[in-house]
């Protein structure tokens, strides 16, 4: 039973993994990808993350899927913003 | 939080050290006081320095513990790489103190857990819908939280919202990406920002309670 459960998550996390990438397909401009990329593939690494951690055996492996989806998390919201902002910055001086 | 000194860097932390041009000649004079929110930094009391290390060294131990399984032969280099890791805060500009309320952070983790799977489903649907809905523009709003912590927060945190993203911040002012401009950004943020304030143990903006 909970192994189904665990699947079940670890199923829709990568459902997410894949609107992410047809997201980043898809969208008119780097700004909308960003969307796509940081939101999307957040919410998958998280549910799959949550999936593995049900099948985890030790409560250390627990704390290292906790650890992986935090960094993951923050650096993709950093990272998109660092993003973001450069393509900000390099299309301001090609316009001037 | 180190995971976010780049932004930190960017947003205040130039303006700090523009503030201090000799840090260390300053008088000890208001060293003591402890107001949790922006605080041009004055000379970092000795306690507090030793305290701030021993705490990263204790919370790197543990996390290096957690990932090598307590190995005693991985402290070869567990024992260089914590005490490396520790002294890294100490090459940037000293952050303004901040603290935590418990119950603050438990609301906004729940909180914030239903809006990421709101954005990532609302992104996800637009993803795989015909007409993807998108109506994008950038906005400016101006950055009412303290510099430090409770700003990187805020900033980290409207990425994964649905529908808006943090561009680029200029000075007190965040440039804010939106995938459809017909959604209401301000009510959105405004309570964000309560949230945070929450978070942090800062006093409410009365402009922005709602």
């Amino acid at each position: 039973m909970l192994e189904l459960f665990a699947a079940a998550l670890i199923a829709l996390g990568t459902a997410f993994f894949i609107a992410g990438t047809v997201g980043l397909l898809r969208f008119p401009d780097i700004y909308c990808r960003l969307h796509a990329l940081t939101k999307a593939d957040g919410l998958g690494l998280a549910l799959i993350a949550l999936g593995v951690a049900l099948l985890a055996g030790s409560a250390g492996e627990v704390f290292r899927i906790a650890l992986v989806w935090f960094f993951v998390a923050v650096a993709s919201a950093t990272c998109g913003h660092l993003i973001a902002r450069y393509a900000r910055q390099s299309a301001g001086v090609g316009d001037d | 939080m180190s995971a976010t000194t780049p932004l930190r860097l960017n947003a205040s932390a130039r303006v700090q050290s523009l503030t201090r041009p000799d840090g260390h000649g300053l008088p000890q004079t208001d060293a003591a006081q402890t107001v949790p929110a922006i605080r041009t930094p004055e000379r970092p009391n000795r306690l507090r320095v030793v305290r701030r290390w021993l705490l990263s060294v204790l919370v790197l131990s543990a996390i290096w513990g957690v990932l090598t399984g307590w190995r005693a032969d991985s402290l070869i280099f567990g024992i260089p790489a914590v005490l490396l890791g520790a002294a890294i805060p100490f090459l940037f500009p000293k952050p303004p103190h901040w603290r935590l309320s418990l119950r603050g952070a438990l609301v906004f983790a729940l909180w914030f857990a239903v809006q990421s799977v709101r954005g990532a489903v609302d992104v996800a649907l637009r993803a795989f819908a015909p007409d993807m809905g998108l109506r994008p523009c950038f906005r400016a709003c101006p950055l009412t939280l303290p510099p430090g912590a409770p700003r990187v927060m805020f900033v980290n945190t409207i990425t994964l919202l649905p529908g808006t993203l943090s561009a680029e911040i200029m000075g007190d002012t965040l440039i804010v990406h939106m995938l459809d401009a017909r959604a209401d950004l301000d009510l959105a943020l405004a309570d964000l920002e309560a949230r945070i304030r929450a978070f942090f143990a800062l006093p409410q903006n009365p402009e922005h309670s709602t």
